[in-house]
C-alpha cells in the first residue's frame, strides 16, 4: 500500500517533469549577463609534457556543405556567456557554412571533463581551451593551416606566442587574451598615512616591506600588502633565484642558492611586519589561484595588493583612486612580470579540422579578440588590438600595458616543466614561513635539507619527460 | 511520597515543584532548551549563508563582519536564478531524482531480501564483493566507466546517471539487509503456512514493515542525486540538461566566486530536499514494527 | 561448491535459486558498471599512464615507488588513519545521541528534525566553504564568539596542530544524515518491551542499556562500516579548504591520490594507490565484520539458530 501510493506520487512527478522538459524549447536562450565581478582570467599554467607528435594531415579547402563544430568554453568574468554567443553569431554571419555549437561548462569542472574526453578519445570537442600543458599532445598541429592562410603569427606578443602556442617546437595552439600580475596600490590609504606614492617603475623589495609596515593597521584588520602566493615567481627571479638548473639536471645550488635564501628571507621579513593577511585569510576570502582578493582592496582593507587586469577593471568601475606598479624587485635584475595567456586549439581527432581552423582563427585572432574586448572585458594578446581598448587613456591601464613589456617569468617556467615539482618538494618551508614557525637564519639550513628530496623529484620528473 | 499519603491539605511549594507532573513539565522544558540551543548551532551557518546572499560584494569582506547587510539585496536571488536557467536545472534534477528513486525501490528490496533471508552457496562472497565496490575510490573508476558509456553511445544524456540505480546501490542494500534482519522470522513462517510464496513474503510481510528504511532510501537517493556534481559534469554537454550542482558551480569563476549569488542559489537549491524530508518524517517515525506478534 | 549443491535438498535448492534470482540485478550491475572499470584500474596500476597518451607497462614499478620512494604515501596514510581514529567515535556517538534526542515526542519535533538534517543536505563543497568562513581565525564567527567571552580561539584549519581536529569537527556537523538512520532503527523497537521493563521496575537508564542498545546494534554495525569506509575516503574538506596543509597536517590519502591522478597526471600511480587503499579498507571491514558476531544482535538470526 505504501509502495503503491509512493509510486503513484513518483510517477506523477516524473510525468510532470518530462512534460515540462518536453515543452520548453531545446535551443538554449541567451540569458542576462550579471554584473561582471572582480576577478577574471588568471589561470596558473602548468608544465607541458614532452611528446613526439605525429605528422599533420594535408589541409583541404573549406567544404561546401554546412558543417557543425563543437566548441567548449567557460563563462568568465572577461567574457560572459552572452558575449560569447554574440561572438558566435558574428562569426556565423561571415561564415555561413559553419555552425558553431557552443557548450558552456563551469570553469571548475572544465579540467575534469576535458581530461576525461581526451583520455578516452570519445566525445572531445573540435575547438576548446587547451590550457593544461598535459593536453597539448592531443592538440592538432596548426602550421599547415597557418601557412595556407598566410596567417601572421607575429601579431601576438612574442613571449606569449613562444610560451603558449608552441609545444616541442610545433605550433599546436594560439594564445587568447593576456593577463598579468602587478601591484595595485590604494592612493587614498597612502594619503591617509601621508606617504608619497611609489614611482611608476615600482619599489624595491626592501621598500615594499617598509611600506607594508607603515601602511598596516592590524588593530583594525587593515593590511599593508599581501604575501606572494608562492615562491619562485616574479620576485624570486628578480633576486636571481630559480628552482633548478636550466638543463633540468641539478637542484643543489639553485633551490638553496644565496639568491634563493635572500628571496625567502625577504618573504620572512614581509610576514614579520604583521601587516599582511595570513594564508587563512586569503584562502578563506578568495579561493583564487594566483592573486589576492580584490574585495579586500575595494573595501580599503589592504593598501597594496598583487592583483591582475580583471581586478584593475573592477577597481576602475568602482571608481577607486589607485595606481599600478610592477611587483617588487631586487636591484640586481629589476622587475619581472608574471604574465600569461590561455592556449586555445583544435582537437587532434577533430572530424572537421578546416571548419575548426576557421573558427579558431576568428576566436583567437584579431577579430574575435577585438569583439571580446569591446563587448566584454578581455585584454587581447595582440598588441595592435590591445592598443584600441576603450581604456587606453586610463592611467592605470597604461601602466598595465607597460608592465606587460617586462621580462616574463612564465617563459622560463613553461619551458622548464619540472619546476613546479621541485617547488612542491620545498612546500614545507613556505608553510613554515607563512605560519611563522621558522627563524630567519634557519631558512638556509632548511633549504639545504630539502635539496635531496627535491632532487629526487626532479629526477623522476625528468625521466618522464625523456621517455615520452 | 504520593498524593494519597498526604491528607487533602494544599500541597507545599516543594511538593508542587517536585511532583511527577511538574517533573514531567520541567523535563520537557529542559529538552526544549537543549533542542533550541542545538538547533541554533546547526542553523548558524545557514543564517550566515542567508546573510551573505543578501549582501553587496563589498560587504562580504568587511570587518568587523557584517551580519545584517545594510540593504537586503533580495534581488540577488532573482539574479542568481536567472543568470543561468536554474528552473530548468531544478526540473532536470527532479526528473533524475524520480527515476533514481523508482530504480532503487525496485531493485534494492529484492537484492536485500536475498541476502537477508535466503540461503545460497557463495552468499558471503557476493556480499563482500558488493561491499568492496564501495571501497574503491571513484576517481579511478571514472575514466574507464566513461569509456564504457561512450562506447554505448550514451553520453550527453541522462542514461549514465540513472541506469546504475536500477541495479541496486550497495549502500541501500546493506541498509535494508540490516533492517530486515531485525524482523522476526516467525512472521515469515506464519505467512508461509498461509500459502505465501518466497517473494510474496517479501512484498506482503517484510516490505510493509520496512517503511522507515525505505523512507531513508528515498531521502538519501534524493540527496545524492541532488548533490551529485562530477557525474553530471562528465556526461552532460548541453547546458539545458545540466543539474543543479553543475549549475551552482557556474558561479565559481576562473579566479573568484560570486559569493552572494552562489549562496543565494545554494539556499534555493537546498530547499526542496528539506521540504521532502519534512514530509518524509511521517514514514520515518510513524511506522512501528512487529505489532502484536507476542500477544 | 558443486558438492554443496548436490547435498542440498530440493527445498534448499529452490531457496538458493531464488537467492540467485534476487541478487541478479546487482550482479548484472556489477558486471556492467564495476567489473570493467575495476579490471582497467588494476591494469593501469601496473602501467605508467598520463591519461592523454597510451599507457606503458612497467610491472610493479608503481608499487615499488609507493613503498620506497614516496614519503608522501606514508604521510598521507598516517594522516588518514589518525582522522579515522579521531572522527569515527565522535561521529558514531554524536549520531546516536542526536537520534535519541530526535526520538523525543515533543511538539514541533518535525521542525527540529528538519533543522538538524539541514547540514547533511548541503553538498560537501558548500559545507566546506561555510566552515572555512566559520572557523576563520581572525573574523570567523566561532572565534569572534570566543573572543566575546575572553578566549583566544585556536587557528583551526591553519595550525598544523588543530587542523585535523577541525576537519573531524566539521564532519560531526553533518551527523544529521546518520541520525535518521539510527532513528529508523529505533522505530523498529517494539514499545511493549519498554512497557514490560517499566513494570519490572527498570528505570530509563536500564531500559536504554538493555533494550535500546542491543536492538539497534544492527544499525550501529551498519553505521560503523559505512562511516569507516567514508572516513578512509575523506577528501572534499581537504581539497576545498586546506589543500592538504598546513604542513601536510590534513594531507589525506585521497588528496594524494587525486593530486597524482589529475594534477600530476600520474594515473597509473594513482591506480596503484587506489588499489592499496581498497585492500586496506577491505581488511578493516572484514575485521569489523568478524568481531561483529560478538556484539551485534539480530532478532531474526536468534530465531534462526533456535
Amino acid at each position: 500500500m505504501f509502495k503503491k501510493r509512493f509510486s503513484m506520487i513518483l510517477s506523477v512527478l516524473v510525468l510532470v517533469s518530462m512534460l515540462i522538459s518536453a515543452c520548453t524549447t531545446a535551443t538554449p536562450t541567451a540569458t542576462k549577463a550579471a554584473e561582471p565581478t572582480a576577478a577574471p582570467v588568471a589561470v596558473e599554467p602548468t608544465k607541458p609534457v614532452a611528446e613526439p607528435t605525429t605528422p599533420p594531415a594535408e589541409p583541404t579547402a573549406v567544404p561546401a556543405a554546412p558543417v557543425t563544430i563543437e566548441w567548449w568554453t567557460v563563462p568568465s568574468e572577461d567574457f560572459s556567456e552572452e558575449v560569447q554567443r554574440a561572438m558566435v553569431a558574428e562569426f556565423e554571419k561571415t561564415h555561413p557554412n559553419i555552425k558553431v555549437n557552443m557548450t558552456l561548462l563551469p570553469a571548475d569542472g572544465y579540467d575534469s571533463k576535458m581530461t576525461t574526453v581526451l583520455g578516452t578519445g570519445q566525445g572531445a570537442p573540435d575547438v576548446a581551451f587547451f590550457w593544461l600543458a598535459e593536453w597539448l599532445p592531443q592538440a592538432l598541429e596548426l602550421e599547415p593551416y597557418i601557412a595556407k592562410d598566410n596567417f601572421d603569427t607575429g601579431m601576438y606578443y612574442p613571449a606569449l606566442w613562444r610560451t603558449y602556442a608552441l609545444f616541442n617546437g610545433k605550433v599546436v595552439a594560439m594564445p587568447l587574451s593576456v593577463g598579468a600580475n602587478f601591484v595595485m596600490y590604494n592612493k587614498d590609504m597612502f594619503d591617509a598615512k601621508g606617504i608619497s606614492y611609489p614611482a611608476a617603475e615600482g619599489v624595491t623589495a626592501e621598500e615594499y616591506v617598509e611600506l607594508t609596515g607603515k601602511l598596516a593597521d592590524s588593530t583594525n584588520m587593515v593590511w599593508g600588502s599581501d604575501r606572494p602566493r608562492a615562491p619562485f615567481r616574479a620576485i624570486w627571479f628578480s633576486f636571481g633565484a630559480q628552482p633548478h638548473s636550466d638543463d633540468n639536471m641539478t637542484v643543489d645550488g639553485y633551490l638553496n642558492s644565496d639568491a634563493a635564501v635572500k628571496a625567502y628571507q625577504w618573504a620572512w621579513d614581509l610576514v614579520k611586519t604583521n601587516g599582511t593577511p595570513s594564508t587563512s585569510d586569503l584562502e578563506t576570502l578568495s579561493k583564487t589561484q594566483a592573486t589576492g582578493p580584490v574585495e579586500l582592496f575595494l573595501a580599503n582593507r589592504i593598501a597594496m595588493s598583487t592583483l591582475n587586469q580583471g581586478h584593475m577593471l573592477a577597481a576602475i568601475k568602482a571608481g577607486k583612486n589607485f595606481g599600478i606598479m610592477p611587483e617588487p624587485y631586487s636591484k640586481d635584475k629589476g622587475p619581472y612580470v608574471n604574465a600569461w595567456s590561455l592556449s586555445v586549439g583544435i582537437y587532434k581527432g577533430s572530424k572537421n579540422p578546416d571548419a575548426a581552423w576557421e573558427f579558431l582563427k576568428y576566436w583567437a585572432g584579431p577579430e574575435g579578440q577585438k569583439f571580446l574586448m569591446d563587448n566584454g572585458t578581455l585584454f587581447p594578446s595582440i598588441p595592435t588590438v590591445l592598443a584600441t581598448s576603450q581604456y587606453k587613456d586610463n592611467d592605470a591601464v597604461k601602466a598595465f600595458f607597460k608592465v606587460l613589456e617586462l621580462p616574463n617569468v612564465n617563459e622560463w617556467r613553461q619551458t622548464h616543466k619540472c619546476n613546479s615539482t621541485v617547488v612542491k618538494a620545498a612546500a614545507d618551508l613556505w608553510d613554515m614561513i607563512n605560519l611563522q614557525k621558522i627563524e630567519r637564519d634557519g631558512i638556509e639550513a632548511q633549504l639545504d635539507s630539502m635539496v635531496p628530496a627535491a632532487q629526487t623529484a626532479l629526477d623522476e620528473c625528468r625521466a618522464k619527460l625523456i621517455t615520452k | 511520597m504520593t498524593a494519597s499519603t498526604k491528607s487533602d491539605r494544599k500541597p507545599t511549594l516543594w511538593e508542587t515543584l517536585t511532583s511527577p507532573r511538574a517533573r514531567g513539565r520541567a523535563e520537557t522544558i529542559f529538552w526544549y532548551i537543549v533542542m533550541t540551543a542545538l538547533a541554533l548551532v546547526f542553523m548558524v551557518p545557514l543564517l550566515w549563508m542567508l546573510s551573505t546572499a543578501l549582501k553587496k560584494p563589498e560587504e562580504i569582506f568587511a570587518y568587523p563582519s557584517v551580519w545584517i547587510p545594510a540593504e537586503a539585496m533580495w534581488d540577488n536571488f532573482r539574479l542568481a536564478l536567472t543568470k543561468y536557467p536554474f528552473a530548468r536545472f531544478i526540473m532536470n534534477t527532479f526528473f533524475l531524482v524520480g527515476i533514481n528513486i523508482v530504480g532503487e525501490l525496485l531493485s534494492v528490496p529484492v537484492i536485500a531480501y536475498a541476502f537477508a533471508r535466503l540461503r545460497f552457496p557463495g552468499k558471503k562472497i557476493f556480499f563482500i564483493l558488493m561491499l568492496s565496490t564501495l571501497m574503491i575510490p571513484s576517481q579511478v573508476k571514472m575514466i574507464p566507466l566513461f569509456a564504457i558509456f561512450a562506447k554505448l553511445k550514451l553520453t550527453n544524456s541522462y542514461w549514465p546517471l540513472f541506469l546504475p540505480s536500477f541495479f541496486g546501490s550497495p549502500f541501500f542494500v546493506f541498509l535494508l539487509i540490516q533492517y530486515m534482519k531485525t524482523i522476526p522470522r516467525e512472521l515469515d513462517d506464519a505467512a508461509r503456512i498461509d500459502g505465501c510464496g518466497t517473494w510474496g513474503i517479501l512484498y506482503k510481510i517484510i516490505l510493509p514493515l520496512c517503511k522507515p528504511a525505505l523512507a531513508i532510501i528515498v531521502v538519501y537517493t534524493f540527496l545524492w542525486t541532488w548533490n551529485s556534481f562530477l557525474d553530471p559534469l562528465i556526461y552532460l554537454n548541453d547546458i539545458n540538461l545540466f543539474t543543479v550542482q553543475v549549475g551552482l558551480s557556474m558561479f565559481k569563476g576562473m579566479t573568484g566566486v560570486e559569493w552572494n549569488l552562489f549562496m543565494a542559489a545554494t539556499l534555493v537549491v537546498t530547499l526542496p530536499i528539506l521540504v521532502l524530508y519534512f514530509f518524509a518524517q511521517r514514514y520515518l517515525i510513524g511506522g512501528i514494527a512487529s505489532v502484536g506478534i507476542k500477544g | 561448491m558443486l558438492r554443496t549443491w548436490k547435498a542440498m535438498s530440493k527445498r534448499a535448492r529452490t531457496e538458493a535459486l531464488n537467492g540467485y534470482l534476487g541478487i541478479l540485478p546487482w550482479v548484472l550491475g556489477f558486471i556492467l558498471f564495476n567489473l570493467g572499470p575495476i579490471i582497467a584500474s588494476v591494469y593501469f596500476s601496473f602501467t605508467d599512464w598520463d591519461i592523454i597518451n597510451t599507457p606503458k607497462f612497467i610491472g610493479a614499478g608503481n608499487y615499488i615507488k609507493m613503498f620506497t620512494r614516496d614519503p608522501l604515501f606514508w604521510k598521507s596514510l598516517q594522516v588518514t588513519l589518525m582522522y579515522v581514529a579521531l572522527s569515527l567515535p565522535m561521529k558514531l556517538a554524536a549520531g546516536l545521541a542526536l537520534s535519541l534526542l530526535l526520538n523525543l515526542k515533543l511538539k514541533g519535533m518535525n521542525f527540529f528534525r528538519t533543522v538538524f538534517y539541514i547540514p547533511a543536505v548541503i553538498s560537501g563543497v558548500a559545507v566546506s566553504l561555510i566552515w572555512m568562513w566559520l572557523l576563520q581565525p581572525d573574523y570567523g564567527i566561532v572565534n569572534s564568539l570566543l573572543r566575546l567571552v575572553g578566549i583566544e580561539g585556536p587557528q583551526w584549519f591553519w595550525d598544523p596542530d588543530s587542523a585535523l581536529f577541525s576537519v573531524a569537527l566539521m564532519s560531526v556537523w553533518s551527523v544529521g544524515g546518520s541520525a535518521i538512520i539510527y532513528l529508523a532503527g529505533l522505530q523498529n523497537i517494539p514499545p511493549h518491551l519498554y512497557e514490560a521493563a517499566k513494570i519490572d521496575g527498570a528505570n530509563r537508564w536500564h531500559s536504554f542499556w538493555n533494550i535500546t542498545i542491543p536492538l539497534i546494534t544492527p544499525t550501529i554495525f551498519f553505521q560503523l562500516v559505512m562511516e569507516m569506509i567514508e572516513s578512509f575516503k575523506v577528501f572534499t574538506q581537504a581539497f576545498v579548504i586546506t589543500q592538504g596543509g598546513p604542513l601536510k597536517a590534513t594531507f589525506f590519502y585521497m588528496l594524494h591520490l587525486y593530486q597524482q591522478a589529475f594534477e600530476e597526471f600520474n594515473m597509473g600511480y594513482a591506480s596503484a594507490l587506489a588499489l592499496f587503499l581498497t585492500i586496506c579498507i577491505l581488511i578493516a571491514t572484514i575485521f569489523v565484520n568478524q568481531t561483529s558476531n560478538r556484539w551485534v544482535y539480530y532478532e531474526a538470526e536468534v530465531e534462526e539458530r533456535a
